[in-house]
């Protein structure tokens, strides 16, 4: 018994308490390090080196050239203005996300009509190819588009997608609304979870309905907040396929390029891996700081 | 031992990264035996290279070719890329972009033709002189100039009727003469668009819009040509003045169109390669013209952009003795020929029209591309190649459709940062 | 009533895009104009479905996607629920630096790691046109493991407490406890992660270059960049393209939708 004991305390001290999690995560740590870790390790490894693709083989002169590509790439303006109309999409994008997909999840999950029908409508644009959807996009926001018809004399001039004050916005809202439905979803699962006895507490004491939702619902769903915030700056961060088709290429003028973007440019379509992999490797910081910072702003208990 | 491979490489985690990886092949040059080849996904091209291969096959049993499919887009020169630093390339790849061409050589990723003993011969005999143009900075040929879609104003006749253009020889030729075409086409309300090259940033969208109206201009420049760029020049600005006009008098459209402008007739013109014949040739009543010029050159005398595809033969192929016998098989008279017929993009070999006598008068549409193949221009062989298309797209972008810089400055940026490019080997 | 009429607004608007999307994948020429917003009987065409049927050979892809699929959603909601629930309700020594590196995994784009991850998965383990070399990279899906452990979070705490003073072990009260209650988490997972193999192009494209190995994705994809220049109505190509796409993912949700909707924790609380 003793033996046993103390046996236990030895694991506890060298895994922990509960040495059970080391077994449960061990799959996925393999995973990790087998296809994620050695392509991450070689990227960072890329950024400090004058580095190219080669063929197996190929003698190839490949020198360490510091911080060189961070340099070329933080002095390129382009690369700067990238990462600037990435806060911009930010700023836009992470609060739209998070009021619409929040309110409609709570609607939503009251909704005794139609139920179905509902969820669906808001689902659909999240699970439709890009290509097709960017497709009605643009019969939508382009110059003669459906859009600026409505909008007759107040449409903006130039139009939506060439105008690089508008393009990067209406690029946010486009990612919102697309990605809407993952979010109310997470919302929705969220919501599932709120005991209902606070809402009845509530109730009682005479609460208003907007009362209800601000003391009961929303300290509720921080968790879910947290992840949709997180997820939001995630995949906002990573913003690729719209510059790509809905704007050819960032346009205009650079005005909603991104840094993958540029990444995609710099590294696979000219051979410039070094620098694409120092625009990764900042781009990953820059993420890491936003999300530490929703934590601490989210996840005050 | 895969296992094992797969051990050590975690193991050896981010340094087995710097290593130079063994296991080139150095008998490969006289091997034969089975070969693996890529095609472009385009219909009729498929179509021809599945019967280049059967009829090859049927007569190498021991040497058989094995067809696969790229895309025609955008993704082939990446997916050639990775190939080549993976070691699966395929022996040869009949969809070698010549602006990927540099990159793909400085990867070790391409066999040098010109190593075979008939090499060097082969190509300059077929295409002619035109073949130096394929040439890399090193002197040797590390791609068989296969075909060209040499490009073209293509125009749409009723609308030019429904404008008041005389629609048999439209006004097209000066400059002045196109914008003012351009004026009435829109004016008249027969069109949206003059013209709809795509407005977009890609760093190969210039190939269609700049660069043949420059390659006209300046009776066959390249954009950089020993080591400089070319396009700072009085010629590179009038015919960015000319575009221009264009986009700011809204006869071009600077928004991107999501789909085939000319075909919906939005567009009254277009800039256009062989290809169209085929692709409109049922639906639109079209005509086609010479590019046009500041001075109004004749037709005989202007030059276009090439817009080649080629053939490459890659390092990752063991047996390239077969290769290079399938690659000269491959483009023979014989199958430069059923290419003609299949997709009626010209072959890049010298005399065509004579040559295909017989097809050219069948074919009467494709009389004038096979004139114009005479005489293309095609992208600088140098090393940063899709950089300095990007550097230059981007400033064009901004000074000749947006409109944000003026032309002079922003071309001068550019050939600055274009002459960099082009020097670092 | 009132949040009914907006909601159902809003779901208009929402869908207004997927309509247009599916009255001009049935339509016979390109109309870009408001008239083609209304369907008139006699401009409507199977025609561009019909087209497809006859390209891409439909019953391969399907297969190859649904085993593409499958095979990422399988993995991904065990090994993610494992992974999950480690990092969200037991101590262990590594745990946060295993969160670190979920975080880090995120957030990594794929466009970085492209080029390496295929030089490693097709030169290093020799994967190259197969159906493992397609899953390896997606087969777990960290957001997934992100998800699953924010869900785990959210239990109350008593619930474990109870359970472990009945002495029952972890994995039982995964297995038991922990499990029907993320339930409707769950089905969110395999609902979200769905979508990412389904639609995936690149990846798959890369890796399989044989035309009876590539998903329905790909096909479809080389399908639009073929003929959609060449079709009668090529706008209308590639919206029949993507219809077809998301009809199995639409057909999957409506299916499964009122599942994770009448799990409630309330009843796992009292009874």
């Amino acid at each position: 018994m003793m033996a046993v004991a103390s046996a236990r305390r030895r694991l506890a001290s060298l895994a922990g308490p509960q040495p059970v999690g080391l077994a449960l995560i061990a799959p996925y740590a393999v995973y990790v390090a087998a296809v994620f870790a050695y392509p991450f390790g070689f990227a960072v490894w890329m950024s400090f080196h004058d580095y190219f693709f080669a063929a197996p083989g190929a003698r190839v002169d490949r020198p360490f050239v510091g911080v060189g590509n961070y340099v070329a790439a933080l002095t390129d303006p382009a690369v700067r203005r990238a990462f600037l109309n990435v806060g911009v999409f930010l700023l836009i994008n992470v609060p739209l996300t998070v009021v619409l997909a929040m309110g409609l999840a709570v609607a939503l999950n009251r909704a005794i009509h139609a139920r179905t029908f509902l969820r669906v409508a808001f689902y659909v644009p999240y699970v439709t190819a890009s290509v097709a959807v960017v497709g009605v996009w643009l019969f939508l926001f382009s110059e003669g588009g459906l859009v600026n018809r409505l909008l007759g004399p107040l449409a903006p001039e130039p139009s939506w997608l060439v105008n690089e004050a508008l393009a990067m916005p209406l690029i946010a809202v486009f990612v919102a609304w697309k990605q809407l439905g993952f979010f109310i979803l997470l919302y929705l699962a969220g919501l599932q979870n709120v005991p209902r006895e606070l809402y009845e507490a509530a109730a009682v004491d005479g609460a208003t309905r907007w009362r209800r939702f601000r003391s009961v619902t929303v300290p509720a769903l921080r968790p879910a907040t947290l992840l949709v915030v997180v997820l939001a700056t995630i995949t906002g961060a990573n913003l690729f396929t719209e510059p790509y088709l809905l704007t050819g290429g960032g346009g205009p003028n650079g005005a909603s390029a991104s840094p993958v973007l540029l990444m995609y440019q710099r590294g696979i379509e000219q051979g410039l891996p070094g620098m694409a992999a120092a625009i990764g490797v900042l781009l990953v910081i820059m993420v890491i700081a936003l999300s530490w910072l929703s934590r601490r702003l989210l996840e005050v208990r | 031992m895969k296992k094992y491979a797969a051990l050590l490489l975690l193991i050896a985690g981010t340094t087995a990264a710097c290593g130079v990886d063994g296991g080139a092949q150095d008998t490969a040059p006289s091997a034969r035996g089975p070969i693996k080849i890529w095609l472009s996904n385009n219909k009729e091209e498929v179509a021809w290279g599945t019967a280049m291969a059967e009829a090859w096959n049927k007569a190498h049993a021991d040497q058989k070719i094995t067809v696969e499919e790229i895309p025609a887009g955008k993704t082939s020169e990446e997916v050639i890329s990775a190939a080549i630093t993976a070691g699966n390339a395929p022996c040869l790849v009949f969809n070698t972009a010549p602006a990927a061409v540099p990159q793909f050589q400085k990867q070790g990723g391409l066999v040098p033709l010109s190593d075979f003993a008939d090499g060097a011969s082969y190509i300059e005999a077929r295409t002619g002189q035109a073949a130096t143009q394929y040439k890399s900075p090193d002197g040797k040929y590390y791609q068989l100039p296969w075909k060209s879609n040499p490009v073209m104003i293509f125009y749409n006749k009723e609308v030019f009727k429904k404008a008041g253009i005389d629609s048999e020889n439209p006004p097209l030729s000066t400059y002045e003469e196109f914008l003012a075409t351009s004026r009435k086409l829109v004016s008249s309300g027969a069109a949206e668009a003059a013209i709809y090259p795509a407005p977009s940033g890609e760093f190969f969208q210039s190939w269609f819009d700049f660069y043949p109206l420059f390659a006209a201009e300046t009776d066959g420049k390249q954009l950089v040509e020993g080591g400089k760029a070319q396009f700072d020049s009085p010629e590179g600005h009038r015919v960015a003045a000319f575009w221009k006009t264009l986009y700011d008098e809204k006869l071009a459209p600077k928004e991107k169109y999501n789909g085939d402008a000319f075909a919906d007739g939005k567009a009254a013109m277009s800039i256009v390669g062989p290809w169209a014949v085929a692709v409109y040739g049922e639906k639109i009543d079209w005509g086609v013209a010479p590019l046009p010029t500041s001075t109004g050159k004749p037709a005989a005398s202007v030059k276009t952009f090439s817009d080649a595809k080629n053939v490459a033969m890659y390092s990752a192929c063991r047996n390239r003795a077969t290769a290079w016998d399938v690659l000269k098989f491959a483009t023979s008279k014989e199958q430069d020929g059923a290419l003609l017929e299949a997709t009626g993009q010209m072959p890049l070999r010298q005399n065509l029209p004579a040559t295909y006598g017989d097809y050219f008068a069948k074919n009467p549409d494709y009389v004038t591309f096979a004139d114009q193949a005479a005489r293309t221009v095609e992208v600088p062989n140098v090393p940063n190649s899709i950089t300095i298309w990007q550097t230059f797209r981007d400033a064009y972008s901004s000074a000749v459709i947006f409109g944000t810089t003026p032309p002079a400055e922003a071309f001068k940026a550019a050939r600055d940062k274009i002459d960099a490019l082009a020097r670092q080997a | 009533m009132r949040r009914l009429i907006l909601l159902g607004m809003g779901a208009l608007a929402f869908l207004f895009p997927f309509y247009y999307m599916f009255i001009g994948s049935l339509q016979a020429e390109p109309d870009t104009s408001m008239a083609g917003l209304v369907p008139s009987p006699g401009k409507l065409t199977l025609e561009n479905y019909r087209e497809i049927n006859e390209e891409v050979n439909l019953a391969t892809s399907l297969l190859n996607s649904g085993i593409f699929t499958g095979a990422v959603v399988a993995c991904t909601v065990v090994f993610g629920v494992l992974a999950g629930y480690a990092l969200a309700r037991l101590r262990f020594r590594g745990r946060g630096t295993m969160f670190a590196i979920l975080l880090l995994v995120q957030v990594v784009p794929f466009q970085l790691l492209l080029i390496p991850l295929y030089v490693l998965i097709v030169r290093g383990y020799g994967l190259a046109d197969s159906h493992l070399g397609m899953v390896l990279p997606f087969a777990i899906n960290s957001t997934a493991v992100f998800v699953f452990r924010q869900f785990f979070l959210q239990l109350p705490k008593e619930l474990f407490d109870a359970a472990h003073i009945d002495g029952a072990g972890e994995l039982r009260l995964l297995w038991s406890v922990a499990l029907p209650l993320v339930r409707p988490a769950l089905l969110t997972a395999v609902l979200l992660t769905f979508i990412g193999p389904w639609n995936e192009f690149l990846w798959p494209f890369l890796i399989t270059k044989q035309a009876d190995m590539q998903p329905l994705a790909v096909s479809l994809a080389n399908y639009i960049s073929n003929v959609a220049a060449r079709a009668a109505n090529p706008y209308g190509a590639v919206l029949a393209g993507a219809c077809v796409l998301a009809a199995p993912v639409i057909g999957l949700f409506i299916a499964f939708q009122r599942h994770f909707v009448s799990t409630n924790i309330g009843t796992g609380v009292k009874g």
